[in-house]
């Protein structure tokens, strides 16, 4: 049986983890006892901020919709509601899209639902 | 589909005037903040300063409200010992009218250097006159002529 010394895989994996804190700030990426707490971490954040950025999103896209609602004189509350009673199942992906690229549509839209907008 | 994300060329500002006269000075304040923030545009984007220009004009003549809001005091500090000075908001709104809107404006603004960028689009004067005519007319013709080249395209 050969002999196993133990600094040869301990290095790889010290090499592994400051390769993966490349970048970061300060000692966290020289110092390996530093940047292996940092990686852990920007890892936990990475699997949480995945899932944070689907509601993220949802609110901007809300931002930009009542933006929209406001600037043809109605809200983003009374748009919603009058959307789901005319049963129009568009999302607010799309619907904040079609806000930037599609004014007229939009416009359109607004009208369809009877939610008058003020001028076109 | 990915979502729009504004780019610096699609951002067009325009110019506000807005009247303070006997206007209560949080209520004008939240209305300018949005529209420096272009909270207002369908186009907004959080990291991006999508706003507008704006021009508070009669600043003198904007009020407080209710009972207390003008004897509240507002703290700064002379970086001496001891050196804390504090005076009402009621007396900062007669004496320096166009810093005491500037000062609420930016307490509603992100805390960051973004949110500084954004203070820098907004002017307060007093009376009723400004002197940025010219920025005003510029803005309506490079809309005019956007719009204008947009038929072209089309």
């Amino acid at each position: 049986m050969p002999r196993v010394k133990r600094g040869v895989m301990t290095h790889k994996r010290h090499k592994n983890i400051i390769k993966q804190a490349s970048g970061y700030f300060g000692g966290k990426k020289n110092l390996f006892k530093t940047a292996n707490e940092a990686v852990a971490r920007s890892g936990n954040y990475a699997y949480r901020d995945r899932r944070n950025k689907k509601r993220d999103f949802r609110r901007l896209w809300i931002t930009r919709i009542s933006a929209a609602c406001r600037n043809g004189g109605t809200t983003y509350s009374a748009f919603i509601a009058a959307l789901g009673a005319a049963n129009i199942s568009l999302d607010r992906k799309v619907l904040s899209d079609m806000a930037i690229s599609d004014p007229n549509g939009f416009t359109a839209l607004l009208q369809q639902v009877g939610l008058s907008p003020t001028t076109a | 589909m990915k979502t729009y994300s504004a780019k610096p060329a699609d951002i067009v500002r325009d110019w506000v005037v807005i009247d303070a006269a006997g206007q209560p000075v949080g209520r004008l304040a939240v209305e300018v903040a949005k529209i420096l923030r272009g909270k207002h545009k369908p186009i907004f984007t959080p990291h991006m300063d999508t706003g507008d220009h704006v021009i508070i004009i009669n600043a003198e003549r904007a009020i407080y409200t209710g009972n207390n809001k003008a004897e509240e005091p507002i703290y700064r500090h002379t970086l001496y010992p001891g050196g804390i000075r504090q005076i009402p908001r009621g007396e900062l709104l007669t004496s320096r009218p166009d810093y005491a809107i500037l000062r609420t404006v930016k307490g509603m603004l992100p805390h960051n250097s973004l949110g500084a960028k954004m203070l820098k689009k907004l002017r307060v004067y007093r009376g009723s006159t400004h002197p940025h005519e010219a920025q005003i007319k510029g803005a309506q013709a490079a809309r005019a002529a956007a719009a204008a080249a947009g038929k072209a395209t089309e």
